[in-house]
């Protein structure tokens, strides 16, 4: 009779779609949601810093917020582009940024929605199409490529993600050997050029490259003051004043993404624009010690942004040499 | 039993055996707002990506079967955008029509009183005290933050004798305070905190669901009936506080009490939707224009007005502007605007042709 039980029971397992597939998980706000065990239509709120990970992990997205219907992105950036490179298959949107549309969104037929903790006040909604799972993205809560590991294990990735980091790993010890001096011990402070100073948060490729290369943050009162009174989630706004007596062993620049001209000269120019003369006084300018990156390709918090940081770093000790 | 009559002014009215009397021509406005309003929800009811639309809503009220695509666009998306737009545009319009007539000022509205500002303030202190209240808590915040507001103009504005004027400006100045202290949190709040307020702000129906309407229904109907229980003062107050008094209005009683239905009727808005600016102004305007009133009926004008503009808003949202982010907000003004102007403008031809 145990026997006839335990064959029943097994049998409602196999064949309930419900009970075998799907899987109880509580989200980085604590909340539980039931998802299933190998989603297949993932749909993403932020594409950035949650899709672009995903497609770094060789996952096809089915849907991301801020895109147009045709798979155009609505910002100036496609950062599948920068990021992964061209060619790539690109997710459909589903509303305007500011204005989601469900019907769309269902129209997707998404089996998980991967939310932030930002989109808190959308679950409602959303859990009408599928479930939603919020992952931390904030600055304050997690730090270089942590994003891309928290959904690699939340979608069975670890594998993949832990062989992408190798590689990754073995180009930073080898970087790391032919940089011009010891970076252990060094500063670095990573700006951020809109029609103001930011300072970069933690989570970004760029940073773990950076940090795994031995390099430390530099630490700005004003900047952390900013931020510990809950200040923006990637960039902490920093005055001229400030910035102009700044000196850290390397100052990485950014400019805007909204900006055509990323490059060093359009960089310069734009400092220039905030800051005049400032490389007539700074310190980093005159020694030499800037780094010019294209936020586009080092801003997301994937290996893939951090490699791109480390090819950055490798040209940048090139010419130093 | 209903008999036709003139008024005073020689325009037809119908006057009810209770005494009660309604002019025909405010009837008649009524009838085709209603009318309007009818159409451009059943229009509205098309607007998708979905195909569906009224058909296929009444084939379902029959007893047809939907499929899902369309059960969840019409039941779960868009009806409850329609219904909850309607009744937040009534509620502010209504809202505007009381305070315009209790301040003698045709600018007043619950933004100008620092009503709407009183509630979002609480709500903001409400969410970093507790990030994820409950909807009847963040109702209740709302309506509170609106009392306070309401309470301390009440003071401010000393006795039964103080004009309208001295309404107005006490409410200009405390909506300034609260405003500059609205801008401070907001910058100073948790970043999720801030956006998902920063997005609140702008005015949007993407959190209009049953639930949402089923916590705003309550507020709404308190509202709805006070006001029409106490809309009759209006006409009084219309003439100005002295006057009113003099026509046996009890000012100290009827003047809090026409207050605390518009802010009732101002937060539970604000809570479902966020603060519509300005649609307290244009609504009464609008209706004004349509067909002039006094009393209930001008409510009820306006109340219809504020109702058909933000289903129309949301309707040029979801519709003609779908792929473009265009906030409830900044719809609203891109069709009440225009509106407004039109009434205001053929207005004064009117008067200039009379002359």
């Amino acid at each position: 009779m145990r026997f006839l039980v335990s064959c029943a029971v097994a049998a409602v397992l196999a064949t309930s779609p419900v009970l075998a597939a799907d899987r109880l998980l509580i989200d980085d706000t604590g909340r539980e949601i039931t998802v299933p065990d190998t989603p297949e239509r993932i749909v993403v709120m932020h594409e950035p810093l949650l899709g672009v990970p995903l497609m770094d992990l060789d996952l096809d997205l089915a849907g991301s917020y801020g895109r147009a219907d045709d798979g155009g992105f609505v910002i100036a950036v496609d950062f599948i582009d920068t990021v992964l490179g061209e060619g790539k298959a690109k997710p459909k949107g589903f509303g305007p940024v500011g204005q989601p549309d469900l019907e769309k969104l269902r129209a997707l037929e998404p089996d998980l929605i991967l939310a932030s903790e930002l989109d808190a006040g959308k679950v409602d909604q959303l859990s009408t199409v599928a479930p939603v799972y919020l992952q931390n993205i904030s600055g304050d809560k997690v730090h270089g490529f942590d994003i891309q590991e928290d959904l690699a294990v939340l979608l069975g990735r670890e594998d993949l993600f832990e062989a992408r980091k190798a590689g990754y790993m073995d180009r930073v010890a080898e970087l790391r050997a032919t940089l011009p001096g010891n970076a252990a011990g060094q500063t670095y402070l990573p700006v951020f050029l809109t029609d103001q100073i930011n300072v970069v948060g933690d989570s970004s490729g760029m940073v773990q490259a950076l940090e795994d290369l031995g390099y430390t943050r530099l630490e700005v009162a004003e900047a952390s003051t900013t931020s510990a009174s809950g200040g923006s989630m990637m960039l902490m706004p920093l005055s001229a004043e400030v910035f102009g007596g700044l000196n850290p062993d390397i100052l990485v620049l950014l400019n805007s993404y909204m900006d055509s001209s990323r490059d060093e000269t359009g960089t310069r120019e734009k400092l220039d624009r905030i800051v005049p003369g400032w490389d007539r006084f700074m310190k980093p300018a005159l020694e030499k010690r800037i780094l010019f990156v294209d936020p586009a390709k080092v801003i997301t918090p994937t290996v893939a942004s951090a490699e791109h940081m480390l090819d950055a770093v490798e040209h940048w000790g090139g010419q130093e040499r | 039993m209903i008999r036709r009559g003139t008024a005073t002014d020689g325009k037809p009215v119908l006057r009810l055996a209770n005494g009660l009397q309604m002019r025909t021509g405010n009837l008649l406005a009524g009838c085709g707002l209603v009318a309007a309003t009818l159409i451009l929800a059943a229009w509205s009811t098309g607007l998708g990506l979905t195909d569906t639309g009224l058909a296929d809503l009444l084939r379902a009220l029959s007893g047809s079967s939907l499929s899902d695509a369309e059960t969840y666009a019409l039941l779960t998306v868009r009806l409850p955008r329609i219904l909850l737009g309607f009744m937040v545009g009534w509620a502010v319009a209504l809202s505007g029509a009381l305070l315009q007539s209790i301040a003698r000022n045709p600018l007043a509205d619950p933004g100008l009183f620092g009503f709407s500002q009183g509630s979002m303030i609480m709500i903001m202190l409400l969410l970093v005290i507790a990030p994820v209240a409950p909807k009847s808590l963040v109702a209740l915040a709302a309506v509170t933050g609106g009392l306070c507001v309401a309470g301390l103009l009440l003071w401010l504005v000393g006795g039964e004798r103080s004009s309208g004027l001295t309404i107005v400006l006490l409410g200009i100045a405390v909506e300034t305070v609260l405003s500059s202290f609205g801008s401070l949190l907001l910058l100073y709040l948790p970043t999720e905190t801030s956006i998902t307020l920063s997005e609140w702000l702008a005015g949007s129906l993407f959190q209009a669901n049953w639930s949402v309407i089923a916590a705003f229904t309550p507020l709404f109907v308190l509202g709805l009936v006070g006001s029409l229980l106490a809309g009759g003062a209006t006409s009084a107050y219309d003439l100005g506080t002295e006057m009113a008094q003099a026509l046996g209005e009890p000012v100290a009683r009827s003047r809090p009490l026409i207050l605390l239905f518009a802010v009732v009727l101002s937060a539970a808005a604000v809570t479902a939707v966020g603060p519509l600016v300005f649609l307290g102004v244009l609504a009464p305007h609008i209706a004004g224009f349509l067909s002039p009133a006094v009393g209930r009926a001008r409510l009820l004008l306006s109340g219809l007005v504020g109702g058909i503009l933000v289903v129309a808003a949301d309707a040029l949202t979801r519709g003609i502007a779908a792929g473009l982010p265009l906030p409830l907000g900044l719809s609203l003004t891109m069709v009440g605007v225009p509106l407004f102007i039109i009434a205001l403008r053929l207005q004064a031809l009117r008067k200039l042709q009379s002359h």
